[in-house]
C-alpha cells in the first residue's frame, strides 16, 4: 500500500479521533467527510498520475484541530517531500445564527502508479467500510477522478440495523456487509442480520519492554462472535457449515488498527490459528486463508481462516460457501480522567506497533473470553441448525402426507377444491406450492429470535431509545468492562436482562443516582411491555417477528403461563401491540426452555 | 352348533337365571342399551370423507396464509370425564381441547406425524386392509421414536374424528383368550367353536365378527392367564357347563374388551369377573365394568357395568380362613392404587364394593387366588366357583 492510502486513512484516524474528543462520551459519530482523488497525468514523469487528495468536512468540531499539532503527526506518515499538506479552514458567521461553521479541508499532492493507485483507492474503500461498520452515522463521500474520468461512492450504514455498543460505537449487524451473496441456490435471505453473541471484557497488560508507554487508564477488549449469515436463512443442509472464519481488529474510538496489504507485526499472533481458539473442539480444521483480493463489495477482514474438514469428509463441496464465523475484538481505551487527543492517538499507534506482544502478554484471558464468545456464536449456529433441521423433517412429511392424500383420493371435488385454494393447476404444482405455503407460515418461529422483524416497530420509538441510550452510556465505567462474564445468549430472556443489565444499564456495586433513574426507566419500560424499545438501544434483541400492518397477527392461543417482567405482573394481554409481542416473546422463549417431545 | 351336555343340574342355575332376569328388567327400565356417545360406527366412505375435511381444513389456513393447527380433546384430563352408572367413565359433551400448532416449534413434529398417520389410515382404509398399531410404527419407527407416540397419535385421531379405532382399520393385537359354550364366524369366514380343549385367541376383529351363538350362563372373567389356565385344566367349562370364560392377561386389550361388550350386547348373560384381592386385580375389574381413562371416549363401546364382582373378595380371605402366611402385604403403591379407586366417582355407588376395599384397607394384606390352593389344589374350581354361583356370591 502506497502513499495515498496509508496518508487517507491516517488523517481519517486522527480526525476521527478528534471529533470523538470533542463529542459527548458515549453519542454515536454522526456527520459527513468527504474524500475526493484527483488524477491527473504528470508531466515530469512518464506513466505516473499526480493525484491531489482533498478531505473536508464541515463538522464543526474541527474548529478545535490543532494544525500543528496535526501536521507534526502526519509528517511522519506522508511519503516523503513529494507530499505537500495544505489546510484550508474557512469561518463563516451567520448573523442570524451565533453558532460558528467552520468547514475544513485538507489536500495533499502525491504522485503515484496508476496500477498503485488503483489499489489505494480499494484499500480506502475497506478502511471506510470497516469505518462505517462501527460509525454508522458518518457519511463517507468517496470519488476518485482519473483524467476527468469520475467514480463516486458513498460509504454509509444509517438506516441499518446495528448492535449498539458501549462508549458511543455501534455495530452494524446486516449481515451482507460481511460476506458475498451465497454462490448457489435460491436461498431466500429470511434474516439479515447477524446476531454478535459478546465475550467479557478482558483487561490487556502491557508487556514491560514495550517502551515509550505511560497509560493513564486501561486497555480493555472486548471480542464479539456471531456466525454469517445468520444460521436459519437457508433450507440447503450445506450452508449450514463454518467454511471461514473472519477477524477483524478495531481499535480505540472505533478506528480500524490495521490496514490491508501491509506488512504489520499485529497480525503475527493470529497465524497460529490456535492460538487464542480451540478449534478441535468443533471438529473444525482452520488454516490462514491467502486471498489477497481486495476488489470485493463487502469489508475485507484483517485476518482470514479458510476451514476444512478434520474428518476428511469428501461429502463438503469445498467450492460451495457455507457460514463464516466473524470474530470482531474491539480494543478500548478507559481512563478515569477524560482522554485527550494525543493520548488516544498515542494508544493506537502502540496497538498498531505491539497488539501481538499485547495480547500474547493477556494471552490465557484473552483465550478464554474470545473462546467463550465463540462457543456461544457456534452454540447458537448448532442450535439454529438443529431447529431447523427438525422443522424442515417435520414440514416433509406433512407436505408428503397431504399430497399421497390429495393424489390418493377418488374425489373430484375434494381434489378440486384443495388445488384451487392454492391456486395449481395440477398435483406436482400443488405439491410446490404447498411446502411454499407451510415454509412461509412456519419460518416466523424460526426467526423468532432475529430482530429484524422488530425493526418496523422499533423505528417510531426510535427517539426515546436513543435518549435512554445516550444517558446509559454517559455514565459507562471502566470497572463495568473489567473481569465480567456476561454474554448474551438467546435462549432465556433472564440471561438477556441479566446480563444486558451488567453490561450496559444496570450496575453492580457502586450505582449512582444518575444510574438508578435509568435503570428505574429501563423497569418503566418493561412494565409497559415495550421491551423491545430498551433493548434495541443496547442490544438488538432477537425477538419474534413483529405483525406488520399488512400481516395478519400472530396467533397465540391462551396467554403465557409465566411472565417474565422484572415486575413480576402479569402483562395484560391483547391491549397493545406491544403487549402482544411482549406475550410471545415469552411465550416463545418458554417453548425453547422447555424440552421438546 | 351342538354343545356336550356337561355340567350341573338345572337347580344349580337358579339364582344365576334369577340374576339375569333382573338384568334385563333392567335393562328394559333404562330404555335399552344407553345411545352411543362419543364415536360412532362409521363406513369406509365416511372415514375417507372425514380425512379429506381435516386436510382440506390444514389447506384453507394454508391458503390463508395462517399456520394450520389440529384442536384434539384432552381426552386423559378428569376434568373431560364423567361417570354415569349406565355408561361408566365417559367424555363430556364439550371437554377441553389442545391445539397441535404446525408453527410451534413443540408441537410441529406431532402435526406432522398426525398427518402421517392420517394419510396411512386413508391408504388402509381405501384399500380395505387393516394393520395394527405396531406396524404404523415400524413403517418408520426412526420418524415415530416410539410406540407410544403412535399409540396416542391413532386415539387422538380417533377422538378427533369421532370414529372408533377398528373403522380406522387399525387393529389392535388381541393377547386375550376364550374358552367355553360360545362360537361364531369370523370375517373371512372362519369358523370358530371355543368349546376346544385349548383355548381360541380373542380375535382381531370384533366388529367383523357374525353368527355368535352361545347357550352360556354367564360369562366368568378371568384376570391372570395363570388362572385361567388352572381352569381349563380343571376342564371348569364343561363342569359348569354352560358357561363362557375369557381373560384379558391382565389390563385388558382393546378386541378383548370389545368381545366381552358384543357378549353382552348380544346375549345379556350375566358377566363376573375372578380378579385378585389386590388394588390392581380390583382396577381391572374396573376397567372392564368402567372403562379407562384413555379410553374413555368409546366408553359406549366398551364398558360393561351390569358386570358383578365374584372373587376373590377381601371378605372371603377371613371367611374361608384362608391361612395368613398366604397373604401379602400391601405394598406402598397398592396402598396408593387403593385409595385412588376409592376416590373414583363409580366407586359411590357400588357400596359393597367399597366395603370390600375397606377390608383390604384395614388389613393392608392381599390375597392372590393361587392363595385358595393351599385349601386345596382344586378349591377353586370344584368348590369356591361353584358355590360362588350357585348362592349368588357376587357383589
Amino acid at each position: 500500500m502506497e502513499g495515498t492510502a496509508v496518508a487517507v486513512c491516517e488523517i481519517l484516524k486522527y480526525l476521527i479521533i478528534h471529533w470523538k474528543c470533542e463529542t459527548a462520551n458515549g453519542a454515536l459519530l454522526e456527520g459527513q467527510l468527504v474524500i475526493s482523488i484527483e488524477a491527473l497525468n504528470s508531466k515530469q514523469q512518464e506513466n505516473t498520475l499526480h493525484c491531489v487528495t482533498t478531505i473536508a468536512s464541515s463538522e464543526s468540531i474541527y474548529g478545535g484541530l490543532v494544525y500543528r499539532n496535526f501536521l507534526k503527526e502526519m509528517q511522519s506518515i506522508l511519503p516523503g517531500s513529494s507530499a505537500k499538506l495544505n489546510w484550508t479552514s474557512e469561518e463563516v458567521s451567520y448573523s442570524q445564527d451565533i453558532s460558528r461553521v467552520t468547514p475544513f479541508q485538507m489536500t495533499f499532492e502525491v504522485d503515484e502508479k496508476p496500477r498503485t493507485l488503483m489499489t489505494d483507492s480499494l484499500v480506502i474503500k475497506n478502511f471506510l467500510r470497516k469505518i462505517v461498520m462501527v460509525h454508522p452515522k458518518i457519511r463517507f463521500n468517496f470519488s476518485v477522478k482519473v483524467n476527468g474520468i469520475l467514480s463516486t461512492e458513498i460509504f454509509e450504514a444509517e438506516n441499518e440495523p446495528t448492535l449498539n455498543l458501549s462508549n458511543g460505537i455501534a455495530l452494524v449487524v446486516n449481515y451482507q456487509h460481511y460476506m458475498s451473496r451465497p454462490k448457489f441456490g435460491t436461498t431466500q435471505s429470511l434474516c439479515s442480520r447477524i446476531h454478535p453473541v459478546l465475550g467479557h471484557p478482558v483487561m490487556l497488560f502491557i508487556p514491560n519492554d514495550v517502551a515509550g508507554v505511560d497509560l493513564l487508564g486501561e486497555l480493555i477488549l472486548t471480542p464479539a462472535a456471531a456466525v454469517c449469515p445468520c444460521p436459519k436463512i437457508s433450507s440447503n443442509q450445506l450452508m449450514n457449515r463454518i467454511s471461514s472464519v473472519s477477524i477483524f481488529l478495531y481499535g480505540p474510538s472505533g478506528l480500524p488498527l490495521i490496514l490491508p496489504s501491509q506488512e504489520q507485526s499485529i497480525t503475527t499472533v493470529f497465524k497460529d490459528t490456535s492460538y487464542f481458539i480451540d478449534w478441535k473442539k468443533y471438529h473444525l480444521c482452520v488454516v490462514p486463508s491467502l486471498d489477497l483480493n481486495l476488489d470485493r463489495d463487502m469489508v475485507l477482514p484483517d485476518v482470514s481462516y479458510q476451514v476444512e474438514s478434520s474428518e476428511g469428509d469428501q461429502s463438503q463441496n469445498m467450492d460451495l460457501q457455507g457460514q463464516t464465523l466473524l470474530l470482531i475484538l474491539f480494543v478500548d481505551f478507559h481512563s478515569q480522567c477524560p482522554v485527550q487527543q494525543m493520548e488516544l492517538w498515542g494508544i493506537h499507534t502502540l496497538l498498531t506497533a505491539h497488539l501481538s506482544t499485547i495480547l500474547q502478554e493477556s494471552h490465557s484471558a484473552v483465550q478464554d473470553s474470545i473462546q467463550f464468545a465463540v462457543d456461544q456464536a457456534l452454540e447458537q449456529h448448532h442450535q439454529a441448525a438443529k431447529v431447523h433441521q427438525k422443522l424442515q423433517t417435520s414440514l416433509s412429511v406433512a407436505v408428503n402426507s397431504i399430497m399421497s392424500i390429495v393424489t390418493g383420493s377418488t374425489s373430484c371435488s375434494f381434489r378440486k377444491i384443495c388445488l384451487q385454494a392454492l391456486q395449481a393447476a395440477d398435483t406436482q404444482e400443488f405439491g410446490t406450492k404447498l411446502h411454499k405455503s407451510f415454509y412461509e407460515v412456519t419460518q416466523h418461529q424460526v426467526l423468532h429470535h432475529c430482530s429484524c422483524e422488530v425493526k418496523q416497530q422499533l423505528h417510531p420509538e426510535k427517539n426515546d431509545t436513543e435518549e435512554s441510550t445516550e444517558g446509559a452510556h454517559e455514565n459507562s465505567s471502566p470497572e463495568l468492562h473489567a473481569g465480567k462474564r456476561d454474554v448474551i445468549p438467546f435462549c432465556s430472556l433472564s440471561l438477556y436482562l441479566k446480563a444486558w443489565g451488567c453490561w450496559v444499564l444496570i450496575r453492580t456495586g457502586t450505582e449512582g443516582t444518575a444510574l438508578r433513574d435509568q435503570r428505574q426507566v429501563a423497569n418503566k419500560k418493561f412494565k409497559k411491555g415495550s421491551l423491545h424499545q430498551v433493548l434495541e438501544g443496547t442490544w438488538a434483541f432477537p425477538s419474534a417477528r413483529a405483525p406488520s400492518p399488512s400481516e395478519p397477527p400472530l396467533r397465540r392461543g391462551e396467554p403465557p403461563a409465566a411472565s417474565m417482567t422484572p415486575s413480576g405482573s402479569r402483562a395484560d394481554p391483547g391491549n397493545s401491540p406491544e403487549d402482544a409481542l411482549w406475550l410471545q416473546e415469552v411465550s416463545n422463549l418458554s417453548e425453547w426452555l422447555s424440552p421438546s417431545p | 352348533m351342538a354343545f356336550a351336555p356337561m355340567g350341573p343340574e338345572a337347580s344349580f342355575f337358579e339364582v344365576l337365571d334369577q340374576h339375569r332376569a333382573s338384568l334385563l328388567a333392567a335393562l328394559k327400565r333404562g330404555g335399552g342399551e344407553p345411545a352411543g356417545g362419543g364415536t360412532h360406527l362409521a363406513s369406509s366412505s365416511e372415514v375417507l370423507a372425514s380425512i379429506e375435511k381435516v386436510i382440506q381444513d390444514v389447506i384453507t389456513s394454508l391458503a390463508r396464509n395462517e399456520a394450520p393447527a389440529f384442536t384434539i380433546d384432552n381426552r386423559s384430563s378428569w376434568e373431560n370425564i364423567k361417570f354415569e352408572d349406565s355408561v361408566g367413565l365417559h367424555m363430556v359433551s364439550h371437554c377441553t381441547t389442545r391445539k397441535i400448532k404446525s408453527d410451534s416449534l413443540k408441537s410441529v413434529k406431532n402435526f406432522a406425524l398426525i398427518l402421517k398417520i392420517l394419510s396411512m389410515i386413508y391408504k388402509l382404509v381405501q384399500s380395505n386392509t387393516y394393520a395394527t398399531k405396531r406396524d404404523i410404527y415400524y413403517t418408520d419407527s426412526q420418524l415415530f421414536g416410539n410406540q407410544t407416540v403412535v399409540d396416542s397419535i391413532i386415539n387422538d385421531i380417533s377422538c378427533m374424528l369421532k370414529v372408533p379405532r377398528r373403522c380406522l382399520h387399525i387393529l389392535s393385537t388381541s393377547k386375550g383368550l376364550i374358552a367355553g359354550n360360545l362360537g361364531y364366524i369370523e370375517e373371512d369366514g372362519t369358523k370358530v367353536n371355543c368349546s376346544c380343549a385349548t383355548a381360541v385367541a380373542v380375535p382381531s376383529n370384533i366388529q367383523g365378527i357374525r353368527n355368535l351363538i352361545t347357550n352360556g350362563k354367564f360369562l366368568l372373567i378371568v384376570e391372570k392367564d395363570a388362572t385361567f389356565q388352572r381352569l381349563l385344566d380343571d376342564n371348569f367349562c364343561n363342569k359348569m357347563s354352560p358357561c363362557i370364560m375369557v381373560t384379558g392377561k391382565g389390563v385388558p386389550d382393546l378386541n378383548t374388551r370389545l368381545l366381552v361388550k358384543k357378549l353382552w350386547d348380544t346375549f345379556h348373560i350375566p358377566i363376573f369377573t375372578l380378579v385378585d384381592a389386590d388394588p390392581h386385580g380390583i382396577e381391572i375389574m374396573c376397567i372392564y365394568k368402567y372403562g379407562s381413562m384413555s379410553m374413555s371416549f368409546e366408553a359406549h363401546n366398551l364398558t360393561v357395568p351390569a358386570i358383578r364382582w365374584l372373587g376373590l373378595l377381601p371378605s372371603d380371605i377371613k371367611r374361608l380362613n384362608i391361612p395368613k402366611d398366604t397373604l401379602i402385604p400391601l405394598t406402598k403403591r397398592d396402598q396408593m392404587k387403593l385409595d385412588s379407586i376409592l376416590k373414583r366417582p363409580y366407586i359411590t355407588c357400588q357400596p359393597f364394593w367399597r366395603k370390600e376395599m375397606e377390608i383390604m384397607a384395614d388389613s393392608k394384606m392381599k390375597a392372590e387366588i393361587q392363595a385358595l390352593t393351599f385349601l386345596s389344589s382344586d378349591y377353586l374350581s370344584r368348590v369356591y366357583l361353584p358355590n360362588k354361583l350357585k348362592f349368588g356370591g357376587w357383589i
